[in-house]
């Protein structure tokens, strides 16, 4: 019955914008790339502010993938396997990695399997962007799934930006490292028409994953116990990465665009060390390749429309010929289809209301290669419907709320609300204040089973409720930018609450495990964060970013528990980081940087219990890079060439970041890019 | 100061402060950490293997010492701190044999071996290694995997010699195999093929040892995990089903067929005496079967509370259950009674699977270990008790002090006896006895145990005569744990325990006044000074005269085997004594283990005006087992 109603919706929403776009004419307005602020109303603005690494800064980190730029964000764990080729996922506000939606140039990333994103196979090189916001983007006009996740990770392309009588550009880069680190990545932009382009991007990846290092205990008298060096194996890596975009852009309100990814790979997965094991088999194979396509215009200048579909087609193949272990030979095919379909109308000038419907449909098959038991087969069909209205009084208080319908399968279909708002007290004012703001929100979410939550053989339990977490959250907010210095500073508080989360729990016969809807974990935390800009003379820049995150993620499952009331697994209570980063301009605008930064993660737990067995120490790495880029006048184009060193791990710290799974010591990445 | 430097120099200290206690320090290796469990007293100790998460690299091995009542968590860890990461991951099985103690710790592929103190001794690399069985001086290991890989993913059983830790020989069996256990000469493995969902084993393999070939399968039921033996020599077979439409079951086997069927899911099984307990942990219950008519007896324990009923002992005095909770946090460890009663719990670590109570005396307070690497002592290392009957060599081997007290003289014979010394002690006429152990208890293993030595020589030219003052050699189990001699002592049967003109059940007292007589060469009391009473009582078995006149010799005939300084030392065989020989009060043959406690006194009751009475003189005792390592 749902999923009729929520066909006739669709179809409905459709009509309406089919009938919208036929009646307009075109508007003029600035015109406008960017893909989220097509219009450049007010109301469109987030009402919260996400956290945000874009351009020049995303590419003077010391970071080679999203995840190490993820880092420098607070409130956000990073899980990290280690090495170029280690998994890396993070995990928003402790609220669990599968509550952290990543989205691809606005088109959310699937992995129905287990509900993970890689996001270390996620390369800085042709990143643009990448936002990260708690709660909701607070932007009505979205899809409906958007509304869907606890924490939002938006990572945008490089966009094409041609400058008049530009027709090409062309960018190649060459980056060499530690641990036979190879990182060839070229590019092109052109532009085929006035308001057609195409996008390309390729790179390659490779690393033998051999990097050293240490074990060393001492006993209580300070003497050493051991204290072993030894190199990671089975850490390689091969990876290609190419893309392909068409941007069309064929009115200021209006354009489509096309992007096209595949992503190839072929790794070792190094596993854990343990006692008398120094290496392990296990191989992983995949290729993940998905188009998406985007199409926005506008109407009447209050009717918006957005309309996204996509096609991902994921294989992995997993082998394990370590021949102290029973083989094993498994191959994954994902398929995910996606349709979404948004419209947002300006009902005043203060007032917008948004409808949007998605459908998703995934398919997993499974094939063990060694006991030839024919293929298994998984599918599902989820629908998710929103409706969401924002409204402001002038400047001082924006408003939002959204409700989020998700019918997943044979699930009871779920609603979730979520509520925004901003007050800036002082906005009409022209004072030091104006950008003070004080914002809240509290959102429900609920995380669906995965497949490997529902069906897996020694695992699958396909009576799973969804997982539900509610977050509240309030946050001060302060901006002041000035010809001399800029800041941004913000302090926020948030109490989440995580019911029926789902864990693997042993069921009546021995080593099965079953998943079940048992968990419950309270968390309340702080994240203060400050940006700060300074001119200084002589054309020096000085720019620092510090944060911090105070979180306690307590489980508040059963008093009887032995770990009741202990934080959950690798959160710390404490964590931060700090970015220093002095730039100089040249008179004919050469630059030159010298970046630090200092990542701390404090003590935390591998288990549930928090007995001295489970601790695992604070880590914290220092990070340096230096570098110039130089630009050659020629006729057309200027050229600029960029080096740029980074020494990783300055101090050589031995450390985990999840237990038994050694993090490089001192490593270093050279990098000579090239763009005309 | 300026008070804002002052506020400066704090708010640094602060952060300072901070800053240090937020900083990584050295590693520490993992403490023990003991903790009061429980009051009550018994000897001997219990170490609970806990099997940790798969990649956690958290097996651990707990001790308790049940004489102190205290639980170390982490025990391995404080003996072998250097170990580099630790015991290992997912401890997988934990058995004692001889003075050892052996691990086996699945994901690391090995078998860990260690003294009975759990202090390293080597390790066996095994890869995918799961169980253990013994016999004679070999281990059998079972493998999900052998030293080459074969396209049907067959497991191996490895065979290790346990003095040099190498692989000896390796047979293929079935598909993943779990338990094995050995009746006579064939070993029993559980194929259960539990990697294979849907397409589990079914069957025992049966493997000669002697050839070390598997001589054929027996099909007992889907997905078998444990195989135990029963005092009738049974063979139970915990077969798990598939999870779905076929139910776990118990198939009870005699080595050849199967004899009864339990429809009873079997997690784990422990046998003691003629009873078989089951944790069933589907239903939470503990069951006790009888292994003789395989009926159900009351079930001894509620674990009905239990998370997930796990690891399983029985021992004696004690049932030892634990609880694996959620297998990612602290299991529990229950002690029971018989009576049903819970003694104590502690906490372990995580999944307590593997459970094994260690016997023996004193060697069990790791408190008091000695500091040096060694194993065991093979030679005695106390005296518990020495009352000599009267004797001319009594107060003078060794010699009485004014103010000795027993316990000084038996400190005294320590000195000459205990730890290889070389000297000697005399236990006097009929009846006298001296009471020792080892620091461990002797295992009783395939052939000869214990070596008792004395100062018996044989006649120059007609051996069948000799200088023989037999002594009658008894063995206890320390049964009630407490440390003191004071179980049922079991007469080891010589040659002469048949013979008709062998008296047993006799009693016969001394008192101080009778003590008169003396040779010329020996002139002291000849009634032991330190005892206060004015008479002292013996009992046993006496034996009919030896001493002959051959050749004008008075000489004693020299019995077959089985006294004390009956034959030369040198003669190891003929000094040598087999645990296996035990005999109750009733002349019934009666099999154990080990024992703690050895105990000599003088087998004749004989008089010769010029030698004095015949006494059985000792000088040591040797572990076989020990010194043939």
């Amino acid at each position: 019955m749902a999923k009729r109603l929520i066909l006739i919706v669709f179809i409905t929403l459709s009509v309406c914008s089919l009938c919208a776009a036929a009646q307009t004419g075109l508007d003029s307005l600035d015109f406008h790339l960017d893909e989220v602020e097509v219009t450049a109303r007010a109301l469109t603005k987030d009402v919260i502010v996400p956290q945000t690494l874009k351009g020049a800064e995303l590419q003077r980190m010391n970071a080679l993938s999203v995840a190490d730029a993820l880092r420098y964000f607070s409130g956000v764990q990073l899980k990290d396997y280690g090495g170029v080729g280690g998994i890396k996922t993070i995990n928003v506000r402790s609220m669990g990695s599968q509550h952290t939606a990543v989205y691809y140039n606005g088109v959310q990333l699937g992995n129905a399997q287990n509900g993970q994103v890689d996001l270390g196979r996620f390369s800085l090189d042709n990143m643009e962007e990448i936002q990260l916001y708690n709660g909701q983007k607070s932007d009505i006009f979205q899809s409906a799934r958007e509304f869907g996740a606890a924490g939002n990770v938006y990572l945008a392309t490089r966009k094409p930006y041609f400058r008049e009588g530009e027709k090409v550009h062309v960018h190649g880069q060459m980056r060499f490292g530690s641990f036979a680190l190879a990182n060839p990545n070229i590019g092109a932009d052109v532009r085929l028409t006035d308001r057609l382009s195409l996008t390309m991007d390729a790179e390659y990846v490779y690393s033998n994953g051999r990097y050293p290092f240490r074990y060393r205990r001492v006993l209580p008298s300070g003497e050493t116990a051991y204290d072993t060096t030894a190199v990671r194996q089975n850490g390689d890596i091969n990876a290609v990465r190419a893309e392909l975009g068409l941007h069309h852009y064929y009115r200021t309100t209006g354009f489509w665009r096309i992007h096209a990814y595949n992503y190839w790979s072929n790794r070792g997965i190094p596993g854990a060390i343990v006692n008398n094991v120094w290496r392990n088999g296990e191989r992983l194979q995949d290729r993940n390749t998905f188009v998406q396509a985007q199409w926005q215009d506008e109407w009447f200048g209050r009717w918006s429309t957005r309309l996204l579909a996509k096609y991902a087609n994921d294989f992995t193949h997993y082998w394990n010929y370590d021949e102290r272990l029973l083989p094993s030979n498994n191959q994954y095919l994902q398929q995910e289809v996606y349709v979404s379909l948004a419209n947002k109308v300006q009902i005043f000038q203060w007032w917008d209301a948004a409808l949007a419907y998605d459908y998703q449909y995934n398919t997993l098959n499974r094939l063990n290669l060694l006991l030839d038991d024919g293929a298994e087969s998984f599918q599902r069909h989820s629908h998710w419907l929103s409706a969401a209205t924002a409204f402001n009084i002038k400047e001082y208080l924006r408003l939002q709320a959204s409700v989020l319908m998700t019918a997943v399968d044979q699930h009871t279909p779920r609603v979730t609300p979520g509520v925004f708002f901003s007050v800036r007290p002082f906005a009409m004012h022209h004072s030091s204040l104006k950008d003070l703001s004080i914002n809240a929100f509290y959102k429900q979410s609920y995380r669906f089973p995965t497949f490997n939550d529902l069906y897996y053989t020694d695992l699958g339990n396909a009576d799973l409720r969804p997982e539900l977490a509610r977050q509240h959250s309030v946050e001060l907010d302060y901006r002041i930018q000035q010809s001399a210095f800029s800041i941004q500073a913000s302090v926020s508080y948030y109490y989440n609450r995580v019911t029926d989360k789902i864990i693997a729990y042993p069921k009546g016969q021995q080593f099965r495990w079953t998943m079940l809807n048992l968990g419950e974990v309270k968390i309340n935390g702080v994240d203060a964060k400050a940006d700060v800009s300074l001119h200084l003379p002589l054309r020096f820049v000085l720019r620092t970013r510090l944060n911090y995150t105070y979180q306690t993620a307590i489980d508040v499952t059963n008093p009887n528990d032995t770990y009741y009331r202990h934080q959950i697994p690798y959160i710390p209570r404490h964590s931060g980081s700090v970015v220093v980063g002095l730039d100089w301009q040249s008179r004919r605008g050469d630059h030159y940087g010298l970046n630090y930064s200092f990542i701390y993660v404090g003590e935390r737990y591998s288990q549930q219990e928090n007995t001295i067995y489970n601790y695992v120490q604070p880590w914290y790495t220092h990070d340096i890079n230096v570098y110039g880029e130089w630009g050659i006048s020629t006729a057309k184009q200027p050229v600029w060439i960029k080096a740029n060193i980074e020494l990783n791990n300055m101090l050589g710290q031995d450390y985990e970041v999840i237990q038994n799974y050694p993090m490089p010591k001192q490593n270093v990445r050279c990098t000579l890019a090239l763009r005309y | 100061m300026h008070t804002r430097a002052k506020i400066l120099i704090s708010v640094f200290c602060i952060l300072y402060s901070v800053f240090l206690l937020s900083c990584r320090g050295d590693e520490v290796v993992y403490p023990t950490i003991g903790t009061h469990v429980t009051d009550e007293v018994r000897e001997g100790g219990l170490f609970v293997l806990c099997e940790g998460n798969m990649g956690s690299n958290k097996a651990r091995l707990d001790y308790i010492n049940l004489h102190t009542g205290e639980y170390y968590a982490n025990w391995y860890g404080s003996q072998n701190p250097r170990q580099m990461k630790e015991l290992g991951d997912v401890g997988n099985d934990l058995q004692q044999y001889g003075n050892r103690l052996y691990a086996v710790i699945n994901c690391s592929h090995k078998v860990e071996v260690m003294d009975l103190q759990a202090r390293h001794i080597g390790q066996v690399e095994i890869p995918n290694c799961r169980y253990m069985a013994f016999r004679g001086d070999k281990m059998y290991v079972s493998a999900y995997v052998g030293s080459v890989a074969t396209p049907e993913l067959l497991g191996s059983v490895f065979e290790v010699d346990t003095a040099t830790l190498e692989i000896t020989r390796e047979v293929k069996v079935g598909h993943q195999p779990d338990e094995l256990c050995i009746i006579d000469d064939k070993l029993y493995v559980a194929n259960s093929g539990g990697y294979l969902t849907n397409r589990y084993d079914s069957t025992l393999s049966v493997i000669d040892l002697a050839s070390m070939t598997e001589l054929g399968k027996i099909t007992v039921g889907l997905n078998p995990t444990r195989v135990r033996t029963d005092d009738q020599k049974h063979l139970w077979v915990c077969c798990q089903g598939n999870y779905g439409a076929v139910q776990p079951c118990i198939v009870i086997l005699d080595p050849q067929k199967e004899i009864h069927r339990l429809a009873i899911p079997c997690a784990n099984i422990a046998m003691w005496g003629s009873t078989a307990y089951v944790i069933d942990n589907e239903q939470h219950k503990l069951h006790a079967v009888s292994t003789i008519d395989f009926e159900e007896l009351h079930q001894p324990v509620d674990i009905s509370a239990y998370e997930h009923p796990y690891g399983l002992l029985a021992t004696n005095d004690a049932l030892y259950i634990t609880d694996a909770k959620n297998y990612v946090s602290s299991g529990v460890l229950h002690c029971y009674g018989y009576d049903g009663k819970e003694h104590w719990s502690a906490l372990t670590g995580d999944i307590p699977g593997h459970l094994c109570r260690v016997s023996g005396v004193y060697s069990l307070y790791p408190d008091t270990a000695r500091k040096d690497t060694a194993a065991y002592s093979p030679y005695i290392s106390r005296v518990y008790e020495y009352k000599p009957a009267v004797g001319q060599f009594v107060n003078v081997l060794p010699k009485y002090e004014e103010g000795d007290d027993a316990e000084a003289m038996c400190r005294k014979c320590e000195q000459a006896i205990a730890n290889n010394a070389g000297g000697m002690i005399c236990l006097g006429g009929w009846g006298g006895y001296v009471t020792f152990g080892f620091d461990h208890a002797v295992q009783n293993n395939d052939g000869y145990d214990i070596q008792i030595l004395g100062n018996a020589f044989l006649m120059s030219g007609n051996e069948a005569y000799g200088s023989s003052e037999p002594g009658i050699v008894l063995v206890s189990r320390d049964e009630n744990n407490n440390g003191k001699p004071d179980d049922i002592w079991y007469e080891l049967k010589g040659s002469e325990y048949d013979n008709p003109t062998t008296q047993h059940h006799i009693t016969k007292t001394y008192t101080r006044q009778s003590d008169t007589i003396r040779n010329p060469f020996h002139q002291q009391p000849y009634y032991p000074q330190w005892i206060e009473e004015e008479s002292i009582t013996f009992t046993g078995s006496l034996l009919a005269p030896l001493t002959e006149n051959i050749s004008g010799q008075n000489v004693q005939r020299i019995l077959d085997y089985g006294y004390a300084d009956n034959k030369p030392n040198a003669d190891k065989q003929g000094t040598s004594f087999d645990i296996s020989w035990a005999v109750d009060a009733d002349g019934n043959s009666i099999s154990l283990p080990c024992v703690d406690f050895i105990r000599i006194y003088t087998a004749v009751d004989e008089h010769n005006e010029i030698t004095g009475e015949l006494s059985t003189e000792i000088t040591g005792a040797i572990d076989l087992h020990l010194i043939n390592n």
